[in-house]
């Protein structure tokens, strides 16, 4: 504005000139304070006379204005002058001037939320919410709803059957930006039962066909939500199936950039009731002239959508895309060829005589691409199409991406037997061994094993030079040890050696790539934001935890209880999965030994715990809301306290609390260790222990006793979510693998920000432990005086 | 909510820049969006991106934003906000920058900085949108436009489409395009004017044997009024013709359009607001009432490499392109064209046909020859092979067509309730426009 010049120095000239009559003078002066009060806190006081006389100006404009510049004057000192004139423009009669007054309540709170609760200024803000005027009440709302996420107990924006009759009816008459606010609002509120979800849903419907598309998809969230409690017997549920398609193929109309995030949310709704665009795989044909983001997705939602009905237009679609000119985009249709062979059974062999005809084009990236999902293919229909692999090995020599050298590597080792020419083709990739990249040397190390115990005959030489190149020439940890495996198996029982790695392979799931279901319904809630933009849950990338509140969707309470019918499971387990075909996080694991096209395995043990317990957890049911990234409390290094001089769980440290009695600074009462999991009930693991507080920070002081006869390793620990929201603070640390017979005494840092669900009774905490074994679950209450601090008060608010 | 609102001139420079929450690390932001813009690889350009890694304030920080007119215009936000709502409200001020300060650009937004600092606190306050209504923001705004060059209302040579963003862009900005909306409170003596246009975006797709994959229209009704506001009733009505033997499948309307008389007559009445407004938007797909606008009989033989392509197209059309894509490497092209206005040339490894001004009803042809490396690979996989080496096409055709609607829409008439206030009688302005989004033809 002034050219990146720093005019302050004029502060006093400038207010010199705040008292004139001309508006338009007076806005600029006001600008101008905006800009500079804060780097002259002491001469912005000056002006506080004129804000407040201001205040009581006849024009509302100028009242309003006085009262919005001086709420943008970040300067405490100005803020206590602030709240008369504020309190008197929230009583305003001019409707200006109030809803300025009520969008100021929230920057002052922003300041001095202290200041604002003593002044009683949230009250005035909750009487604004039944203003006359619909502009009012949505600023008072958003007011409202800011406040209230930093103080997720209190019930500022208390919704209830009539204050939602309020919102719905202010819904029809205030501004789309209004409108907007209403309908975000209402997303947050759940239904008593599915007459009122339905009555709601009504009166949102209308809301579809708004011009501003934030409206449109901020009622789309509404009715995906509440739809969740709708029978799928009623006919309304099938009528609003109908109507939500128009609305999200018209955003498809937009800009670019409109389009691109209409189709991320998309992306999200087709995975959660694909029945709604079913019959509009037309719209997601990919225009020339889309940027590359747009084309993208589209790519993407077609592959989602594609079904036995539709899968020719669509195959026809992709073949086309493979023939165009932009690399990556060709790379992707190639891919989604075999995303559809493996979705569509029906079409797997027009998909693999595509692929072929792709092959023959003999365009490098083309037929790299296609040899990596051929390789897919094959592990979905073992023994159907091997008759193409000819084809694949004319290709050998043009490989040069690792992902693709793999591939082909791992179909000539599982078809060992049928190529000829196997050993003379895995021997020509071994002269380059150590050149090849890790993924490209562990799948040779496997192919070849494979290889010999298929012919064991004229390999030997083979694999004994492949097994010394991966052990005693090789730097690198992963492929030695799959090298030191295979030798001490070959060596000390083919036979076993066999099972191991010519066991039958799992196979592999229809869509490795669908949103994990808890996720997704958490997504559900938040579409429209930048979450479902992301496919994040917000609290991954808001920062402070702001409104870091997990939502999930309702869960089904029919007033009439015949109308449900039994198939209507509940979000959680997609219908229809086939026991035999694990899902893709149990996938990796299944087959760690065997396929290694993805990254290398090494992330933290709590990591891969939560993916075994997760697998465990899809079987079972029960503790869901362990499972996931989402509710994983990642292990902070600020809350790492156990140690600072309290007794670290051993006997003696014990016995000296009890005789000096100022061992621990706090004197907090310490319950004996109780047995919470009897070695019975964990196939040989007993825990006991007990709660203790130690200088502001909580601990768990367990005690791990192996009652069975082998050795326990891996532990971690989970809870579920709780009234207070308790958490580990840290991993669970056993250092060595516990050896039968053996206790061991750790004490577990507790902290409490973890996610909070009222129990019951209220200090019941759920706790899953898992070790090498298996997954076990307790409960056991824990004593509330462990959260109190030591100066009396409640240590979580 | 928003934090931060900034509008960045095409290299960077920041024109505007407001903060509304003070969360923010100050204007550096603004330099560190476009670092990491111009930084991108290829021209994509990302809705949202989250800046990270750099200074503490920058984490977990959005931006959203929207190329209008050679500016960028951003907002960026902490939270987890609506991206469509903040995109709508980008396209919105964009349009009442273009109200208020006469066309959206560099210049005519650092003459009026005072009134685009004036507009943005009435329409964000501490980043919660109050309105983006012209309408309504007339009641607050004090200062007035400044601007550059004096209008002559009456150079209609010049008039184009104040708001269809032709894909040439070779349409002189009318004194429509280029003027604020509000008639300043000295000067009474302003024309009124209505403009209306109908514009019509057409997206085809046709296989390579001539089928019809897919159809598609879009269209919009704008508005565009200076009729003067005040205690005058004003009141427009429209009849946007489409009889029986039209039909459109998605159809929305603005909030002020009155519906009453729509199903008996398919009349439209509305008060329009001073400034520019969208009436109606429309949509058609698959199933077209006339017959599509272009036909292209592409052949091609491969054997000397040489294509002939014929274009048949049906109304009169201008600044008609196409655009063929070819296979890498080709070298030299040579032309039979029949006309002498017609263009043809090489350029990023595809041809470019130009057709300035093509009669309706009229056949083209052009018949091109070109040498195409061969692919690497064994000799036996030469060129003799029927199939066309990857790489080329599909041909895209690229066109505008003045008074004509795909759809068969018309606005029969548009009649202005309207008191003159010792005004003569409003000017009003009908126009109808298609012009292509993705006429794609798969060779």
């Amino acid at each position: 504005m002034t050219v990146g010049k720093d005019v302050s120095a004029l502060f006093p000239d400038v207010v010199n000139c705040m008292q004139t009559d001309n508006l338009e003078l007076k806005k600029l002066v006001y600008l101008y304070l905006m800009n500079y009060a804060k780097s002259q806190p002491d001469m912005a006081i000056m002006a506080v006379n004129t804000f407040v006389k201001d205040c009581e100006d006849p024009n509302p404009l100028i009242r309003a204005l006085a009262v919005r510049t001086m709420g943008c004057i970040r300067v405490d000192k100005i803020t206590e002058y602030l709240c008369e004139p504020l309190r008197k423009c929230l009583k305003d009669e001019d409707p200006y001037v109030r809803k300025t007054a009520a969008v100021c309540v929230a920057k002052l709170h922003d300041i001095n939320a202290q200041l604002v609760e003593d002044q009683g200024f949230l009250d005035t803000l909750k009487d604004l919410i039944s203003d006359s005027n619909p502009m009012v009440v949505a600023n008072a709302a958003a007011a409202l709803s800011e406040i209230a996420e930093s103080h997720p107990s209190s019930n500022l924006l208390d919704l209830n059957p009539q204050s939602i009759n309020k919102l719905l009816t202010a819904l029809n008459e205030c501004t789309e930006w209004g409108q907007i606010f209403i309908l975000d609002c209402l997303a947050n509120y759940t239904p008593k039962d599915d007459r009122e979800a339905q009555s709601i849903c009504e009166r949102v419907t209308p809301r579809l066909s708004h011009a501003n598309s934030a409206v449109v998809l901020s009622a789309v969230k509404v009715l995906m939500k509440f739809m969740e409690m709708l029978s799928k017997d009623l006919d309304y549920y099938g009528t609003l199936l109908k109507k939500l398609a128009p609305p999200l193929v018209t955003l498809l109309s937009a800009e670019p950039e409109l389009q691109y995030v209409a189709l991320r949310n998309i992306n999200l709704i087709v995975q959660k009731r694909p029945e709604i665009l079913k019959h509009e795989m037309k719209v997601f044909f990919v225009k020339y002239n889309d940027p590359i983001y747009v084309k993208l997705e589209k790519l993407d939602i077609m592959i989602r959508l594609a079904s036995q009905a539709n899968i020719a237009q669509v195959l026809a679609e992709l073949k086309e895309y493979a023939t165009e000119v932009d690399v990556d985009f060709v790379r992707k249709a190639v891919r989604a060829i075999g995303r559809c062979a493996i979705k569509v059974e029906q079409s797997a062999e027009r998909c693999v005589s595509t692929l072929l005809d792709l092959i023959q084009t003999k365009v490098n990236y083309v037929v790299q691409e296609a040899i990596v999902v051929i390789k897919d293919i094959f592990r979905k229909y073992p023994n159907k199409y091997e008759s193409v692999i000819a084809t694949l090995c004319e290709n050998l020599d043009s490989l040069d991406e690792p992902e693709a050298r793999a591939a082909m590597i791992w179909i000539v080792g599982e078809y060992a037997e049928r190529i000829d020419n196997a050993d003379e083709l895995l021997e020509s990739f071994l002269e380059g061994f150590h050149d090849e990249s890790t993924q490209v040397q562990l799948q040779l190390l496997t192919a070849i094993v494979k290889l010999f115990l298929k012919k064991p005959t004229e390999t030997q030489e083979l694999v004994q030079q492949v097994l010394s190149l991966a052990t005693q020439d090789s730097d690198n940890p992963d492929l030695r040890d799959r090298g030191y495996i295979y030798w001490r198996l070959l060596s000390t029982d083919p036979v076993a050696a066999k099972e191991v790695v010519l066991a039958e392979k799992p196979l592999i799931s229809e869509e490795t790539d669908l949103i994990e279901p808890t996720l997704l319904d958490e997504l559900i809630c938040y579409i429209g934001t930048l979450a479902s933009v992301y496919h994040k849950p917000p609290s991954a990338f808001v920062e402070g935890g702001r409104g870091v509140v997990h939502k999930s969707l309702p869960p089904r309470t029919a007033s009439n209880e015949s109308t449900e019918s039994p198939e209507t499971a509940p979000a959680g387990a997609p219908p229809g999965e086939q026991p035999d075909v694990i899902p893709a996080q149990g996938d990796l694991l299944g087959d760690l030994l065997n396929l290694d096209l993805g990254p290398p395995v090494s992330g933290p043990p709590l990591a891969t715990s939560s993916v075994q317990m997760g697998a465990v957890d899809l079987l079972g049911g029960g503790l869901d809301s362990l499972i996931g990234g989402t509710n994983f409390v990642a292990p902070t290094t600020a809350a790492a306290p156990a140690n600072l001089g309290a007794p670290i769980g051993s006997g003696l440290s014990d016995l000296f609390d009890l005789t000096s009695g100022v061992g621990t600074l706090s004197g907090s009462y310490v319950a004996p260790k109780a047995v919470w999991l009897p070695a019975m009930k964990a196939k040989g693991l007993e825990i006991s222990g007990t709660f203790t507080r130690q200088v502001a920070s909580i601990s768990m002081d367990l005690q791990l006793t192996n009652k069975a006869l082998q050795v326990m390793t891996d532990f971690a620990i989970q809870f579920n979510r709780n009234s207070f929201g308790l958490a580990p603070a840290a991993p669970l640390q056993v250092h060595a693998p516990l050896s039968p017979n053996q206790t061991v005494e750790i004490s577990l840092p507790l902290s409490t920000v973890g996610s909070v669900m009222k129990m019951e009774p209220l200090n019941n905490l759920q706790v899953a432990v898992k070790n090498n074994i298996d997954v076990f679950y307790f409960r056991t209450l824990y004593p509330l005086h462990i959260l109190f601090v030591e100066d009396g008060k409640m240590g979580e608010s | 909510m928003i934090s931060q609102f900034f509008i960045l001139s095409s290299k960077g420079d920041p024109l505007i820049y407001k903060d509304f929450r003070g969360d923010s690390g100050g204007r550096d932001v603004a330099e560190l969006f476009y670092r990491k813009l111009t930084g991108l690889p290829g021209d994509e350009s990302p809705v949202v991106m989250v800046t990270t890694g750099g200074r503490r304030h920058h984490e977990g920080r959005h931006f959203i934003h929207i190329r209008h007119s050679g500016l960028y215009l951003v907002v960026t936000t902490s939270e987890n906000v609506s991206p469509f709502g903040l995109l709508e409200l980008l396209s919105r001020l964009a349009t009442l920058l273009g109200d208020y300060c006469g066309s959206l650009g560099e210049g005519t937004i650092s003459r009026n900085v005072a009134l685009v600092y004036e507009l943005l606190d009435e329409v964000l306050d501490y980043g919660y949108v109050q309105t983006t209504s012209t309408e309504m923001l007339r009641n607050f705004i004090q200062t007035e436009a400044v601007v550059s060059k004096p209008f002559s209302l009456f150079d209609l040579s010049s008039v184009g489409l104040f708001g269809a963003e032709t894909q040439q862009s070779k349409v002189a900005p009318s004194s429509a395009a280029s003027r604020p909306v509000l008639s300043s409170r000295s000067d009474q003596s302003q024309k009124n004017e209505v403009f209306l246009d109908v514009v019509e975006r057409l997206s085809v797709l046709i296989a390579s044997n001539g089928s019809l994959l897919k159809v598609d229209v879009q269209g919009e009704i704008r508005l565009k009024s200076f009729l003067p506001s005040g205690s005058v009733r004003r009141e427009v009505s429209l009849f946007p013709g489409y009889g029986p033997g039209i039909r459109v499948d998605e159809v929305s309307f603005h909030s002020f359009v009155n519906l009453d008389e729509f199903e008996s007559h398919r009349i439209l009445r509305l008060q329009p607001p001073q400034g520019e407004l969208t009436v109606m938007r429309y949509q058609l797909s698959d199933d077209l009432p006339s017959p599509l606008p272009f036909r292209l009989f592409p052949s091609v033989q491969w054997d000397r490499g040489s294509g002939r392509s014929t274009l048949e197209p049906k109304p009169r059309s201008l600044n008609v392109r196409l655009h063929l894509p070819l296979p890498r490497g080709v070298i030299s092209l040579s032309q039979e064209l029949s006309s002498p206005e017609q263009k043809a040339e090489l350029a990023e490894g595809a041809l470019r046909w130009d057709l300035p001004r093509v009669q309706g009803g009229s056949q083209l042809s052009g018949l091109f020859q070109m040498d195409v490396p061969r692919p690497p690979g064994p000799p036996s996989h030469g060129l003799s092979t029927s199939a066309p080496p990857l790489g080329l096409g599909p041909a895209s055709l690229s066109f505008e067509l003045p008074r004509h609607t795909c759809s068969g829409l018309q606005v029969r008439f548009l009649r202005l309730a309207f008191r003159p206030c010792g005004n003569a009688n409003p000017h009003k302005w009908v126009r109808h426009l298609s012009h292509s989004d993705a006429y794609v033809i798969r060779i």
